[in-house]
């Protein structure tokens, strides 16, 4: 597998567990409300399943990139994770009833263009025998 | 709040950021032949894992500092400053190359990111 294609497979995994993550975040907040950081919030906050789809999202996530550094430059890697911004922003529409200024729909493209750029920056060669991951 | 606690939570939030990500890569790269879960044995069993994780629990804790202090707009700033050391870090540590598409990709994020940051509130 050539480093652009195992770059873009690991961006939309990282994309996919990390807005799950957030999501369900964003539903333990809500399950949790009203946020006033003491013991009661906190078991409200444990009591619904929602926190550990949440730590469940958050763990992939982190297996994902952890596999991705292996041979994607940390730089370009932790911008490109910045994907997620995108991700969280447009599933908020539908799922949250939140309203996007043109601003933000401006910025979603240019996050996305972004990360086109470093994914074609990344090596189309396969490389030979060295460590080669995600078999 | 004064401005040298907020400069300070900027420079530990900075600072436990891309020591972080920079520890992540070093513990994801240290044994290049080991796969799949002796891959993961190897990662936990040296350092460089939990010193990025060490480093992800300070920046938690430094982010909430921070966020409680200083404005919406400071703050995005902080995370795009974040996207610019992590990118220096690597070209200094792990010799990554400044290749043009590089350039040019984390510079549309980083404009993407204030935008989406700032632009909100419609």
């Amino acid at each position: 597998m050539s480093s652009r294609v195992f770059f873009i497979i690991g961006l939309l995994a990282l994309l996919v567990f990390d807005t799950f993550a957030q999501v369900c975040f964003k539903f333990t907040a809500l399950h949790a409300a009203p946020l006033t950081f003491d013991l009661p919030w906190l078991l409200r906050a444990l009591s619904t399943p929602w926190v550990y789809c949440s730590i469940l999202g958050y763990l992939c996530a982190f297996v994902t990139y952890m596999t991705m550094l292996r041979r994607i430059p940390v730089g370009p890697a932790f911008a490109a994770a910045h994907l997620e911004v995108v991700g969280v922003l447009v599933i908020s529409v539908p799922l949250f009833g939140e309203v996007l200024s043109v601003l933000q729909y401006l910025g979603a493209v240019l996050i996305l263009a972004g990360v086109f750029c470093l994914a074609y920056g990344e090596s189309n060669r396969n490389p030979g025998g060295m460590a080669v991951e995600g078999h | 709040m004064s401005t040298v606690t907020i400069v300070l939570l900027w420079l530990i939030n900075l600072v436990t950021d891309t020591g972080g990500q920079l520890a992540f890569k070093a513990a994801a790269i240290e044994n290049r032949e080991a796969q799949g879960w002796a891959h993961w044995r190897h990662m936990l069993g040296r350092p460089w894992i939990y010193i990025g994780a060490i480093a992800y629990i300070f920046e938690f804790v430094a982010w909430l500092a921070f966020l409680s202090t200083v404005t919406l707009a400071e703050g995005v700033l902080l995370g795009m400053a974040g996207i610019v050391t992590v990118m220096v870090g690597g070209r200094l540590w792990f010799k990554e190359r400044l290749t043009r598409p590089r350039t040019i990709g984390i510079s549309l994020i980083l404009a993407g990111v204030a935008l989406v940051g700032l632009g909100g509130g419609a």
